[in-house]
């Protein structure tokens, strides 16, 4: 039938000739794209309690909990394509990327890993965006050296720590007796949702734009301090202890 | 007879207790003698005197207090006689017994641990990151005597030296980041360099503002913590 069509437009037609051309570019342009991307998979078994510690370069990373006993580990490798050597611990699954390609330039790698809801979760890089969802644990901690977005939702930990450089920062999760949790931005806005029978003290600053909203939150015990660069003090108990800590953007507070 | 034998006998010629004899020589002498006649009447007044007066008013009315007071009188009028001093031992100047010297101890043992206790209790030493963050209302009443008398550093020298300290690992830091920076691909420069910019604001902002206010705490602390970030920040690259 391509034959019959390519008989009636004629030999040496330009229609032909651009139509074979394009399918040509076409077909080339998909195959480069299909070369330059890999794909990485493996699967974990894990105990109860199992501890995720990923180090990645470039790229985003989601994490999410889900009610399995083991760890699911998806990645998408941009050309040129890094080399992952996941390392399976006792009780610790262990990827380091900057390890295992050190002195070459490397791609995006994007992670989509799944662990046990109990899992701790210790995850960073140096350019991108993380994203930790539906984890109950002892510790979340996301750590982006420079830019990206920091995403943590549905989270119940004692310890939580999220720290970037150019980029918001959102927690939506709950504040346990006893917890930590620090927020730590250089530069974009950072946004906490949290239970309102949450009971945590609070060093919350933001001395560039004196902009913390405390909302619902607000009350007597929590001061402003320094010229409205600082919030301090308890809300509830104070059986938490929250610090939060913005350079050159805003601090918000929402009730869930 | 003579006069002495006279006077030895003349008290007994006087209670008529001499024999005849001997008393008719007492007598003879006592003619011819004027000195023994003399005695002998002054011997028979005293008797005559014991006679005619009462007991009661002779004797005294209470012999022992009157002895008493003799002999107070005359242990005054005796010299009191010095007793011998005790040898000094060669160079000790003072005495002090065993337990006095015990309890010298215990008082200097027991105001020297009040004395530690009040000092550690008005000096707690600030952790290293605090160095940075202190002001001088901030100090303890020891740290400003300290400070004032050199063997501390007042709060403004604390954070310089700490930011002497950061400068130089910065420095370190930057030089090895310099070496790997060829190797990085376009988007890691950009991305770095727009953090290290950030950073940098943020530095000479409160530099400024120290500047201005060098006690103000909370310009000091984020001074630290960017400070911190930058070094942070120039290491994780310096690994890629």
């Amino acid at each position: 039938m391509i034959c019959r069509v390519f008989d009636l437009l004629g030999p040496g037609s330009p229609v032909k000739t651009t139509l074979v051309l394009a399918v040509v570019f076409f077909l080339s342009v998909f195959a480069a794209d299909v070369s330059a991307q890999k794909r990485f998979a493996r699967t974990y078994p894990a105990g109860q309690d199992i501890r995720l510690q990923l180090m990645n370069r470039t790229g985003t990373v989601t994490v999410e909990g889900w009610n399995r006993p083991e760890v699911s580990i998806v990645a998408v490798m941009e050309a040129p394509a890094a080399n992952i050597v996941p390392q399976s611990l006792s009780g610790m699954i262990l990827i380091n990327l900057l390890r295992d390609n050190q002195g070459r330039e490397t791609g995006n790698v994007n992670f989509m890993i799944k662990v046990p809801f109990n899992s701790k979760v210790d995850i960073e890089t140096r350019i991108g965006n993380l994203q930790v969802a539906n984890v109950r644990s002892g510790l979340v901690r996301a750590h982006i050296s420079s830019e990206g977005d920091i995403t943590l939702t549905n989270i119940s930990a004692t310890a939580v720590s999220a720290e970037n450089g150019l980029g918001d920062i959102f927690f939506d999760g709950e504040i346990m007796e006893g917890g930590n949790y620090r927020f730590t931005s250089m530069k974009g806005n950072i946004n906490l949702r949290i239970p309102f029978s949450s009971s945590f003290k609070l060093i919350a600053t933001a001395p560039s734009t004196r902009n913390i909203n405390l909302g619902s939150f607000a009350n007597s015990d929590l001061v402003y301090v320094g010229d409205g660069r600082r919030v301090t003090g308890k809300f509830r108990d104070g059986a938490a202890t929250l610090t939060v800590t913005n350079q050159r953007g805003g601090i918000g507070f929402f009730s869930r | 007879m003579n006069c002495d034998e006279c006077k030895n006998l003349i008290g007994v010629f006087m209670d008529n207790e001499l024999a005849e004899p001997q008393a008719d020589e007492v007598r003879m002498h006592l003619a011819l003698c004027m000195d023994c006649a003399l005695v002998c009447e002054d011997l028979a007044s005293i008797l005559d005197v014991c006679s005619t007066e009462s007991t009661p008013d002779v004797t005294a009315p209470n012999s022992q207090a009157m002895w008493c007071r003799i002999n107070n009188i005359i242990e005054s009028e005796a010299k009191p006689v010095a007793p011998p001093e005790p040898e000094q031992p060669k160079g000790r100047f003072w005495q002090l017994s065993f337990i006095q010297l015990s309890a010298a101890v215990m008082c200097i043992a027991v105001i020297s641990s009040l004395l530690t206790i009040v000092a550690v209790r008005n000096y707690n030493q600030p952790a290293e990151a605090d160095f940075t963050t202190r002001s001088a209302a901030t100090q303890t009443t020891i740290e400003k005597v300290l400070s004032k008398v050199g063997l501390m550093q007042t709060p403004h020298e604390a954070r310089e030296a700490r930011l002497k300290e950061q400068f130089a690992a910065i420095d370190y830091w930057n030089a090895r980041v310099q070496e790997r920076r060829e190797q990085w691909n376009r988007t890691t420069r950009e991305a770095f360099d727009r953090n290290l910019r950030v950073i940098d604001e943020s530095v000479h902002d409160y530099r400024m503002i120290l500047q201005k206010d060098p006690d103000d705490e909370l310009s000091g602390e984020m001074l630290d913590a960017v400070m911190t970030d930058k070094m942070n920040l120039l290491r994780d690259f310096a690994e890629l």
